[in-house]
């Protein structure tokens, strides 16, 4: 059957089988994509773990010796056993192991242990790297599900893809269900036609699966240069080879093969369970169930609109898959897009604007005293370097009475109002009162920039506390934390639970020149480094490490900024362990990684947007093709081509504008619910909405649609009026 | 010898109060070699009756047995090969593939059980038939009449038990229906085929042994021609 009749019905009717080749071309151009692109990413994860943590995959940490390595290579599936140099000492000797099939691990370890006499817990295994093999302890409850997230994502993908092609098979069958009918009346079995029709499907996606595959691979190839380049550019990022296997094209074609075969096995089957009576007497046209009126479009369009309103209507099943598919791509597509665009938006403002003018290069000099650095003066005079504070920070708390409160924040409640502030028995409130220790110098130019005379004989306390009634925290607005009246703070050591007595210099509410977020609720204050000294030892205790920061000339390029980046670095790094960073590099760093996320997620994006687009273009051609009957019985009381294009013109609009108003809608309705729950103000969104691609992605959906129904309508208006409305020997 | 034999069959479409009784009762015997007419006005149910003895449907009660199998209790894949061996069907708009020539529209029957064509019986049917220079035209270009001798021909191939012709020159002039008849009565009497011809043309009933008239799905008269 399939040599006498389905060659013959390809041959005759290309265009229902270029739908049917294209959405298989499609089809195995994702799955080929995700399958490379998948198994490039395992490789490079796998390879970064062999890399970081070796590449063994049991392990026996005990006392052995070179006769128990014989005996743990005499069972068959170890494939090596080597010493573990470095993690072997005197007490205790260390083995990896690998096996031939890691599957049976969990079984051949106790094995081992057992063999040498020791105790099960002497194996260790390594489950991290085990678990990209789809090996997993059978005692742990929550292994690592990368993999799993792999295969789901391939499923839900493979999914979406029977759904598109599912529906190119159902529309060229359909087309035919009458030629099915005449067969099943001459004798045809259910299971002729439908194998008839399965084998149809695999003649003509087999080369599409097979191109489709090659074209996945050379996209997957493109896509991880591209990752690469920006790779390259992150510091301690590095670029992973492109690698491919035979395996994942026999994986990639089998999926491709399966997907194409049960997409044609669904309308194969609903198509041979026809009784020959019922397919015999359809004639390809829509059908309401019960009378309908499409107001809106009749009120639009007239009759054209309310003819095209009740197709619509007729063919809602149909269509209705088509608009879920394209409206959750267009949604997926348009959110990602805006949650970027958001997170772009949050972390400007949180961090780059905020901190733009406060440093051009920061070191971190590891576990080192503020005291014992002694290279500040040879920094603040060096070349290029406009400013330069070294600074330090401690923990300490401070005991604050309620009188000490200011009038403003008494007013909002008071320290009382905040949950998470002790109180001693006496009555006073234990307020966090972090130090903030500057080199004396900064600290006699931060006294001059507090209008006070320079003095390194007590604190300047930062005298704010966020009033977060009245302001959210992406805006802050800050109230004074303490009446101005005290000239001396105790400090309490909560370590020795001894208090020190600190003289107050100035109250402010201006910070120095850091790269500090405060505590929004602790009393933060400034100290010079030499009244650090003398108190060091009774209150706070430091943090390990001391910063120092840099601001260069104005105007610093990146160029410069990694000048003096080196200049620094080289000088500190001769007497201390140091990490460093310069602004201007962190930014590019920054940019080039949300390129990264942005050209995963674009093209996962575009991948949407194809599998819906390629859904509507096919379900909109087999849904044109299938009317000729329909649009002859038009012609045949008098409708104009003009009219039919009208019709054509209002179901494309419906069709193309359906999923955009479902869809955008719900992208406002998220755009406002992020940007309130983030606290940015929605219009600064708006200023920077990724409104260009979504209006491209519209602008294709409605170029899809339309050139649908000019090829489906081109075809339509051919046809003989009289043989349209009489059988269905022309095809 | 009984090559058909209907007792009691009724068929019911719908359901509750849009049911319709299309068939009410219907006993018919025909014997092999027979050329019956089946006559009624237009939703008597003689089509109704044609698509149930081609095993296309299936009665709500009663039985049908054709060449000595009851085609009621046949499944899905089981009717269809019964209608490949055992039953010519020709309709008014003659449902040939358009897609496949003239040759492999006949065949059709024979291809779907993967049989051998008998060479001299093709031939003899396609000579019968006046086809001979047609058969590797496409349907779309015969005319009507021709594309009905075709329809004729594909159901003849498998020698059926039975043929059944639904008013097949209702979509044909007056010459091409006179021809189309002659072809019957040719094969009926050449070949010996029974045949069960619907029709609602008297003239064309005059034509065969025997006229089963039908209304309101029961047989009103059954008259043995001389």
């Amino acid at each position: 059957m399939w040599k006498d009749y389905s060659v013959s019905y390809i041959k005759n009717n290309r265009a229902s089988s270029i739908s049917i080749m294209v959405a298989a071309l499609i089809s195995a151009l994702c799955l080929s994509f995700l399958c490379s692109l998948f198994f490039n990413l395992w490789v490079s994860e796998t390879n970064g773990i062999i890399q970081d943590e070796g590449n063994w995959q049991g392990r026996i940490t005990g006392t052995l010796s070179d006769a128990d390595i014989t005996v743990i290579r005499s069972f068959s599936n170890v494939k090596s056993v080597e010493w573990n140099e470095e993690l072997s000492d005197e007490n205790a000797a260390v083995v990896d192991i690998t096996f031939h099939h890691m599957r049976t691990i969990f079984q051949d370890m106790p094995l081992i242990t057992a063999e040498l006499g020791l105790e099960e817990s002497a194996a260790e295994y390594h489950l991290l790297l085990l678990s990209k093999y789809f090996v997993h302890d059978p005692q742990d409850k929550e292994p690592p599900l990368l993999m799993a997230f792999y295969l789901a994502v391939f499923l839900l993908v493979s999914f979406s893809l029977i759904l598109i092609i599912h529906n190119s098979f159902a529309v060229s069958m359909n087309a035919r269900i009458h030629q099915f009918g005449i067969f099943s009346s001459i004798g045809a079995t259910p299971g002729q036609i439908r194998i008839c029709l399965m084998q149809e499907a695999m003649v003509l996606c087999a080369a599409p699966i097979l191109l489709g595959t090659l074209f996945g691979i050379a996209l997957s190839y493109v896509i991880m240069q591209a990752v690469n380049q920006i790779a390259v550019n992150i510091p301690g990022g590095f670029a992973s080879d492109w690698v491919y296997h035979p395996a994942v094209f026999a994986i990639t074609v089998l999926s491709s093969a399966l997907t194409v075969l049960f997409s044609a096995w669904i309308p194969a089957g609903k198509l041979s369970r026809l009784t020959p009576l019922e397919a015999i007497r359809n004639t390809g046209t829509l059908k309401l169930k019960k009378k309908k009126r499409s107001r809106i479009l009749s009120f639009l369009f007239g009759m054209e609109g309310e003819l095209a309103g009740n197709a619509l209507k007729a063919q809602k099943k149909a269509q209705r898959t088509s608009t879920i598919s394209l409206s959750l791509s267009f949604l997926s597509f348009t959110l990602i897009l805006c949650y970027f665009t958001l997170a772009g938006l949050s972390t400007k403002y949180t961090y780059f604007d905020r901190y733009q003018d406060v440093w051009d290069v920061m070191v971190t000099v590891k576990d080192t005293g503020i005291g014992d650095f002694d290279q500040t003066q040879d920094l603040q005079s060096m070349e290029g370097v406009r400013d330069c504070i070294v600074y330090q920070k401690a923990e300490a708390v401070t005991l604050l009475p309620d009188e000490w409160q200011s009038g403003e924040l008494t007013a909002l409640g008071g320290l009382g109002a905040l949950s998470e502030t002790p109180k001693t028995p006496e009555g006073d409130y234990e307020v966090k009162a972090p130090i903030i220790i500057l080199d004396d110098e900064s600290f006699l130019k931060y006294c001059e920039s507090v209008h006070i005379a320079p003095s390194l004989d007590g604190s300047i306390l930062l005298n704010r506390i966020w009033d977060s009634v009245n302001s959210n925290f992406r805006y802050k607005e800050y109230i004074p934390f303490v009446v101005e009246n005290k000239d001396t703070i105790f400090l309490k050591n909560t370590v020795q639970n001894e208090t020190t007595e600190l003289p107050v210099l100035a109250y402010t509410q201006d910070v120095p020149v850091l790269r500090e977020e405060y505590a929004n609720y602790a009393l933060v204050q400034f100290i010079p480094v030499s009244m650090w000294e003398k108190i060091s030892g009774m209150t706070g205790s430091a943090e390990a490490d001391t910063y120092i920061r840099v601001l260069g000339n104005e105007g610093l390029d990146l160029a410069g900024a990694e000048a003096l980046e080196d200049r620094i670095t080289k000088s500190v790094s001769r007497n201390y362990k140091i990490e460093s960073e310069n602004r201007i590099g962190e930014k590019i760093t920054n940019d080039y990684m949300i390129s990264g996320y942005l050209l995963i997620l674009g093209g996962f994006c575009v991948l949407l947007a194809v599998i819906g687009i390629a859904n509507v273009f096919s379900n909109t051609l087999g849904f044109l093709t299938q009317r000729k009957r329909e649009f002859a019985q038009y012609m045949s009381v008098g409708m104009t081509p003009a009219g039919i294009r009208k019709m054509f013109f209002v179901e494309a609009l419906v069709i193309a504008g359906r999923p955009l108003l479902i869809t955008l809608p719900l992208t406002v309705a998220f755009v406002q619910f992020a940007a309130a729950a983030s606290h940015l103000n929605p219009s600064e969104f708006w200023a920077e909405a990724p409104i260009i691609p979504i209006l491209i992605f519209c602008l294709a959906i409605f170029v899809f649609v339309a050139l649908a129904y000019y090829i489906g309508g081109k075809r339509l208006l051919r046809c003989n009026l009289s043989e349209a409305l009489r059988n269905d020997t022309i095809t | 010898m009984e090559i058909l034999k209907c007792t009691d069959v009724e068929k019911v479409f719908g359901k509750g109060a849009n049911q319709v009784a299309a068939l009410n009762g219907i006993d018919l015997s025909v014997e092999k070699g027979e050329f019956v007419a089946i006559v009624g006005a237009s939703g008597s149910g003689k089509s109704t009756l044609l698509h149930i003895l081609g095993s296309v449907d299936k009665p709500t009660k009663g039985s049908v047995l054709v060449d000595g199998v009851d085609i009621g209790q046949l499944n899905a894949a089981n009717a269809a090969v019964f209608r490949r061996r055992k039953v010519g069907l020709v309709y008014q708009f003659y449902n040939l593939i358009p897609t496949l020539t003239v040759r492999k529209n006949i065949l059709m029957p024979m291809l779907l059980d993967k049989a051998k064509p008998d060479k001299d019986y093709f031939d003899h049917i396609i000579h019968i038939l006046g086809l001979e220079d047609k058969l590797e035209a496409l349907p779309n270009q015969l005319s009507g009449g021709q594309q009905q001798r075709v329809a004729i021909a594909r159901s003849l191939i498998y020698r059926p038990a039975i043929l059944l012709a639904d008013e097949p020159t209702g979509n044909l002039d007056h010459k091409n229906s006179k021809e189309i008849v002659d072809l019957l009565k040719l094969s009926n009497r050449n070949l010996n085929q029974t045949i069960l011809l619907i029709t609602h043309d008297e003239k064309i009933a005059l034509e065969t042994d025997r006229i089963v008239t039908i209304e309101d799905g029961r047989i009103l008269s059954d008259q043995i021609r001389g």
